[in-house]
């Protein structure tokens, strides 16, 4: 394989992904879910400091109790992957409030694993709206485990939009892009 | 309370009424941070998880109405990330919808009063 058709594909995958939210009853094989979340190891991480677990929940009940407590979950999914902060990983690594890059962590881990899903034929989609407090107690995690993110993965259903004619356009990459000076477009 | 037959059955069991709670405890959380236009979605959310426990229970006399309500708002409520504009037109029209269920309702009552003997 070139490396030119490898990013023409990676390119693909990535411009073809959308968020997810409607997905059939059809449960997720564990070896899918499992090169899903193995992606995540493999996310940019600061420092290589791996303060992240990820926990796989398949159990429907469990599910419908999280997502009671995620108004962001606008429907349940056959699975969810959960990035959790170990904050034993992260007195362990000294870091600092206000060190973002634990966020962005946490993103790129969601990125690489909404990106293998798509590829693998599953749809995701990442859910920031939640009670962490009433998610934690929920499913009974340990003190020391903090959830940040849930990714909803399954077999996805098609919903059509419906929107109509005056709906706006999508964002293109140029318009999200200067060059050299802020506010031009061009090279 | 009155102890006149109810012509209503009930529509929402406990675990899914504690559901409902837990939804609407984390949306209040969630508000102190989020935008606030993300409010309004989480009531019409809130309205579409509601209708969908009671539509497990198949209620006598508004699951016609619930059905193609529901169906409607989850359409439209995702509309916030497309077309923000068509959204607010849609939740500025959702209330006239119910307003009239709720009226038919009404009528159906008041003719049924009328047609029991005193």
């Amino acid at each position: 394989m070139s490396s030119t058709s490898l990013a023409d594909q990676m390119y693909e995958v990535m411009k073809t992904r959308r968020a997810v939210r409607t997905f059939t009853d059809e449960p997720v094989a564990d070896d899918l879910l499992w090169r899903v979340v193995r992606s995540a190891r493999w996310a940019s991480n600061a420092s290589n400091r791996h303060v992240h677990k990820f926990l796989i929940i398949r159990d429907r009940d469990k599910i419908a109790i999280i997502r009671s407590f995620s108004p962001g979950m606008l429907n349940a999914p056959p699975a969810i992957i959960a990035i959790l902060t170990d904050q034993e990983a992260v007195q362990r690594e000294q870091l600092q409030p206000g060190d973002n890059a634990n966020d962005i962590d946490i993103g790129t881990a969601a990125q690489n694993m909404m990106n293998i899903a798509h590829a693998l034929g599953l749809g995701s989609c990442p859910v920031t709206s939640f009670s962490k407090s009433g998610v934690a107690t929920a499913i009974a995690l340990p003190p020391h485990l903090t959830p940040e993110l849930l990714l909803m993965v399954g077999h996805p259903q098609a919903v059509p939009r419906q929107l109509g004619g005056a709906a706006p356009k999508p964002l293109s990459a140029r318009d999200l892009t200067y060059w050299e000076d802020a506010g031009r477009h061009e090279p | 309370m009155s102890d006149e037959p109810s012509t209503s059955t009930g529509v929402l069991m406990e675990e899914e009424a504690m559901q409902l709670i837990a939804f609407l405890v984390s949306a209040s959380e969630l508000c102190i941070k989020e935008p606030t236009y993300y409010g309004a979605f989480r009531l019409i959310d809130a309205a579409s998880r509601l209708m969908g426990f009671m539509l497990q229970h198949n209620p006598s006399r508004t699951s016609e109405f619930l059905q193609r309500f529901k169906e409607e708002v989850d359409t439209k409520k995702v509309w916030m990330m497309f077309d923000r504009q068509a959204y607010f037109d849609f939740l500025q029209s959702a209330p006239a919808q119910v307003a009239a269920e709720v009226k038919r309702l009404a009528d159906e009552d008041l003719a049924s009063q009328k047609e029991t003997p005193a």
